[in-house]
């Protein structure tokens, strides 16, 4: 039922083929959106994929797969965060009851983060407004340009730049302050032709 | 993009946790299973979010109804109250059922609509009864009114003033309209 409602988009086998190649850039840029919360990116990427089959997220071409795709996973993670959110505010109780039961220590991917410096650079990162990660996470992680994270975030160009600028300087000063407490400089010149 | 220092530095960082990422990405065949089973769920013809909303709307309509009801029934009954003499007018007096129609079956509902029209009626006729009446006192008062100043306009030779002489009259009595003649 859904699937026929992907007439003027894509057709749903070859739009599977496509999301099976991006799924583990997906997966990262879902990753950050939850806060590095596995559970809720998961939860995410599905109800993405479920919106897809749905057609209620239906691509038209209109910019590439890639971008569209980062751009459905981002809106679907504000809205999960935001029901999450509300849920906890009726369920305290029985939230808190289940976050107990699962210990982050189980959650693979929990001891790479136990690096040293990723666990510093995790949490400079995590020290960012959502915005500022955002941009940092597209151009970086995803090696997307900054129009097209712009188009991901849904913002201008110029507006992105500011976020990606300030995100910079928010981490350089924050590995800089943790790192100079190890006795790791690593100051560097600005890129003058960054983007 | 050419990175250089420490965008190089926070690229590596990035690229680290990427590769972490990637060890770790749930497989996709498994969360796609799990959506498209998702599809096949028969869906509930309505949400129970929808369903309590419109319970609610409908709730807030049949309070605000009731309400504007009991409203005007109680601006009714005050007019009903201001009026002192309405033991004299009957709702008999007021609807006359046609002697020769047949009267409609007396269903519970007929009942109450006829009563209804029958209060109705017996209220507007109160009402302009006590118009009528206040009109009548108002012309009555306004009839009586006397000026507080009139009795100040009358003096003891109004008589004299107010007359005239007339010509058959003798030249004594004319004379003694003139002052300071002797008598």
């Amino acid at each position: 039922m859904g699937i026929d409602r992907q007439k003027d988009g894509m057709e749903i086998a070859e739009l599977k083929a496509e999301l099976e190649v991006l799924h583990s850039a997906s997966f990262g840029w879902a990753l950050n959106c939850c806060r590095r919360d596995r559970a809720e990116a998961e939860e995410v990427l599905q109800t993405v994929y479920l919106k897809i089959l749905e057609g209620k997220a239906c691509f038209r071409g209109e910019a590439s797969l890639k971008t569209w795709l980062f751009a459905v996973i981002r809106k679907t993670a504000i809205g999960e965060h935001r029901k999450n959110l509300l849920r906890k505010l009726r369920w305290s109780d029985g939230s808190e009851a289940a976050t107990t039961l699962v210990s982050p220590l189980e959650q693979p991917g929990v001891a790479f983060e136990k690096s040293e410096t990723q666990a510093l650079f995790q949490n400079a990162l995590k020290s960012l407004p959502r915005r500022q990660r955002e941009a940092l996470h597209l151009v970086f992680y995803q090696d997307l340009s900054l129009s097209e994270a712009a188009e991901v975030m849904g913002i201008s160009i110029g507006s992105a730049r500011q976020h990606y600028d300030r995100g910079k300087k928010h981490l350089r000063e924050f590995l800089g302050q943790t790192e100079s407490a190890y006795g790791i400089g690593w100051r560097g010149k600005e890129n003058p032709r960054a983007v | 993009m050419e990175l250089v220092g420490e965008e190089k530095r926070i690229h590596a960082l990035f690229s680290e946790a990427r590769l972490a990422d990637e060890q770790n990405t749930p497989r996709f065949a498994g969360v796609w299973n799990r959506a498209q089973s998702q599809t096949m769920r028969p869906q509930r013809a309505f949400k129970l979010s929808f369903v309590a909303a419109t319970a609610l709307l409908v709730c807030a309509l049949v309070s605000l109804a009731w309400w504007s009801q009991r409203g005007q029934r109680n601006q009714n009954n005050a007019v009903v109250a201001s009026v002192p003499s309405i033991t004299t007018v009957g709702p008999s007096s007021v609807v006359q059922p046609a002697k020769g129609s047949e009267p409609a079956p007396l269903t519970r509902r007929n009942f109450s609509n006829r009563s209804r029209v029958l209060k109705l009626a017996a209220r507007r006729q109160v009402v302009q009864l006590a118009a009528a009446r206040k009109s009548l006192r108002d012309a009555k008062a306004i009839e009586s009114w006397k000026s507080p100043t009139a009795t100040l306009l009358v003096s003891s030779s109004d008589e004299l003033l107010k007359s005239l002489p007339q010509l058959n009259q003798t030249v004594q009595e004319l004379k003694s309209f003139l002052p300071n003649q002797p008598q």
